[in-house]
């Protein structure tokens, strides 16, 4: 029936950046979406259908030839940690009235979806290449002090892995935003969900680099709050602002009690 | 308003999936597919949020219907919907465009007479998300009450947010707690029992505009291209003759996009603004 030319993928234009300092080599890579082909085999490697944004072609790496070893933060790596069992399932906030509803006029219809973590929540913080330098446990912050200064800022990124709506539930997207200075850089990657009437959630993973000594700090810091706590937090502030506050992770973040937190540190040099 | 929940065209008419606020990318689609009343359409909804031009975007399309009411059709999408509205976008757009909630407020009472599935040449079924357990055949759609919100259960919600699975052949619950995926039978059944021969739906991002499923019996058409600014996909109209086959015109993001780049990355954090984040 249809005369269209076979199916056409979007021109695979990379707008990453790279930028290099001495022996380290920081990478970003800015792709389209996952086309169908891409997604089917996501699918089959991750045994689940992955978000609706999938930004499976991009990431951000971080290398260092000389010291052999670097970092990178990509989506499929990133979804291989989001739970497969179902143990770890939430419900929307209507599915009670849905299920009560439904059971009446379909009883018929039982066969659900194999259950998984439709939320994509992670705990992803980068995969590491070398393991002769594993991280070890520290009391070290990431000196915030350094990173205050107005330094220039030699390469700037923000880089998507992956979005979901959650069906107009509310949202899940996993981002990683890069700054490299003259002498360090700073990573965040960002989990952030909102389920509404449910749940706030937030992973974030902080990579610091100096580069002049090779000292790596990492700092994974979860937070998570009921819909409800949150909600009732944001009174004080006018209504026609409070739809756009909750879509704004960085006014959340703060709002959001830490129910999780490590520090790691590796010395490379 | 008067039109019914299931109102019947004739071909040939361009369909257009979502649009979601994409306005620039929306007037790209007249150059196209050509300009009203030359070029009939058929719009699967999904106009508002997201993009940075909603109000725009919707009150084009309203203006090219009451001028038009016969040769443009305007289905309701799941974004259509007072609480969908206020989560992703176009709440916030009409209230920091006019300042206050008001256009907002007529918008979406608006929304409940939209339409909820158009049937083309008596061949082809258009609805903006997918089919219902509770819909066997297409005249039980007329009796639904459409004038109202979209609610989370039910025919008419189904209608607006279900999606199909090609790897099922029922319908299937998903693993949220809500909503159902419709499977191969499914489809077939539907086909057969109403004597249709496509199913033609949008509601479903995919990377080259558009997708077939069902061996060519359902199509997906996706219309807003680079979605979102950032997600680098297609997008694509579908050309319906009356004798010819399907025609899917694909398209990419219009020019005019780049001017409001700066102003999307400072509004949605898409990361052309350098930053000292922490």
């Amino acid at each position: 029936m249809s005369r269209s030319p076979p199916l056409q993928a979007a021109p695979n234009i990379d707008v990453g950046k790279s930028v290099t300092r001495g022996d380290w080599k920081v990478t970003t890579h800015k792709r389209p979406i996952l086309n169908s082909t891409e997604i089917e085999a996501m699918t089959t490697t991750l045994g689940i259908a992955p978000p609706e944004m999938i930004f499976g072609n991009n990431s951000v790496e971080v290398s260092n030839e000389k010291l052999n070893w670097s970092i990178s933060f990509n989506a499929l790596e990133a979804l291989e940690l989001v739970d497969k069992s179902g143990e770890s399932m939430l419900k929307v906030a209507y599915s009670e009235a849905w299920q009560k509803m439904r059971e009446r006029v379909h009883e018929d219809i039982k066969e659900v979806v194999k259950p998984y973590d439709w939320t994509y929540t992670t705990n992803y913080q980068g995969t590491v290449h070398n393991t002769n330098r594993p991280f070890q446990q520290t009391g070290s912050e990431i000196p915030f002090d350094k990173l205050k200064r107005p330094d220039p800022i030699l390469l700037f990124d923000d880089v998507m892995l992956y979005e979901d709506e959650l069906a107009d539930n509310g949202i899940s997207i996993l981002s990683v935003k890069i700054r490299v200075m003259p002498e360090r850089l700073l990573i965040l990657q960002r989990f952030f969900m909102r389920l509404d009437g449910v749940l706030f959630r937030l992973r974030d993973t902080r990579l610091f680099i100096e580069f002049g000594t090779g000292e790596v700090i990492r700092q994974y810091q979860a937070r998570e709050d009921t819909y409800a706590n949150v909600r009732n937090g944001l009174c004080i502030h006018a209504p026609e602002q409070i739809p756009s506050l909750l879509r704004d992770d960085s006014f959340i973040a703060e709002r959001l009690p830490v129910v999780e937190l490590e520090r790691e540190r590796v010395l490379l040099g | 308003m008067s039109e019914s929940n299931v109102v019947q065209i004739m071909a040939p008419v361009t369909v257009v999936g979502d649009i979601h606020g994409q306005f620039f990318d929306m007037l790209e689609i007249f150059k196209i597919a050509g300009y009203c009343p030359d070029t009939n359409y058929l719009f699967l909804g999904d106009y508002v949020d997201r993009g940075l031009f909603s109000v725009e975007t919707i009150s084009l399309l309203v203006c090219l219907k009451l001028r038009w009411p016969s040769r443009v059709y305007l289905i309701r999408g799941n974004h259509e919907s007072r609480g969908v509205t206020q989560s992703y976008g176009f709440y916030t757009e009409c209230s920091r465009k006019y300042g206050n909630a008001n256009v907002w407020r007529h918008f979406t009472d608006m929304f409940d007479f939209l339409t909820l599935s158009v049937v083309i040449n008596n061949d082809i079924f258009c609805v903006h998300g997918g089919l219902s357990p509770s819909i066997h055949s297409i005249d039980q759609i007329k009796v639904i009450d459409r004038f109202r919100e979209i609610p989370h259960e039910g025919p008419m919600a189904d209608l607006v947010w279900s999606d199909p699975d090609p790897d099922r052949d029922e319908f299937s619950l998903s693993p949220r707690g809500a909503g159902y995926t419709f499977g191969a039978q499914v489809v077939k059944k539907f086909l057969e029992v109403n004597n249709q021969s496509h199913i033609l739906r949008a509601h479903q991002l995919c990377q080259e505009g558009y997708q077939l499923l069902f061996d060519g019996l359902l199509s997906t058409v996706w219309s807003a291209p680079n979605y979102c600014y950032r997600c680098g996909n297609l997008a694509s109209v579908l050309e319906v003759d009356y004798h010819g086959p399907l025609y899917y015109n694909v398209f990419e993001a219009a020019p005019e996009n780049s001017e409001h780049r700066d102003a999307a990355a400072q509004q949605q954090d898409t990361g052309a603004v350098v930053e000292y984040f922490l």
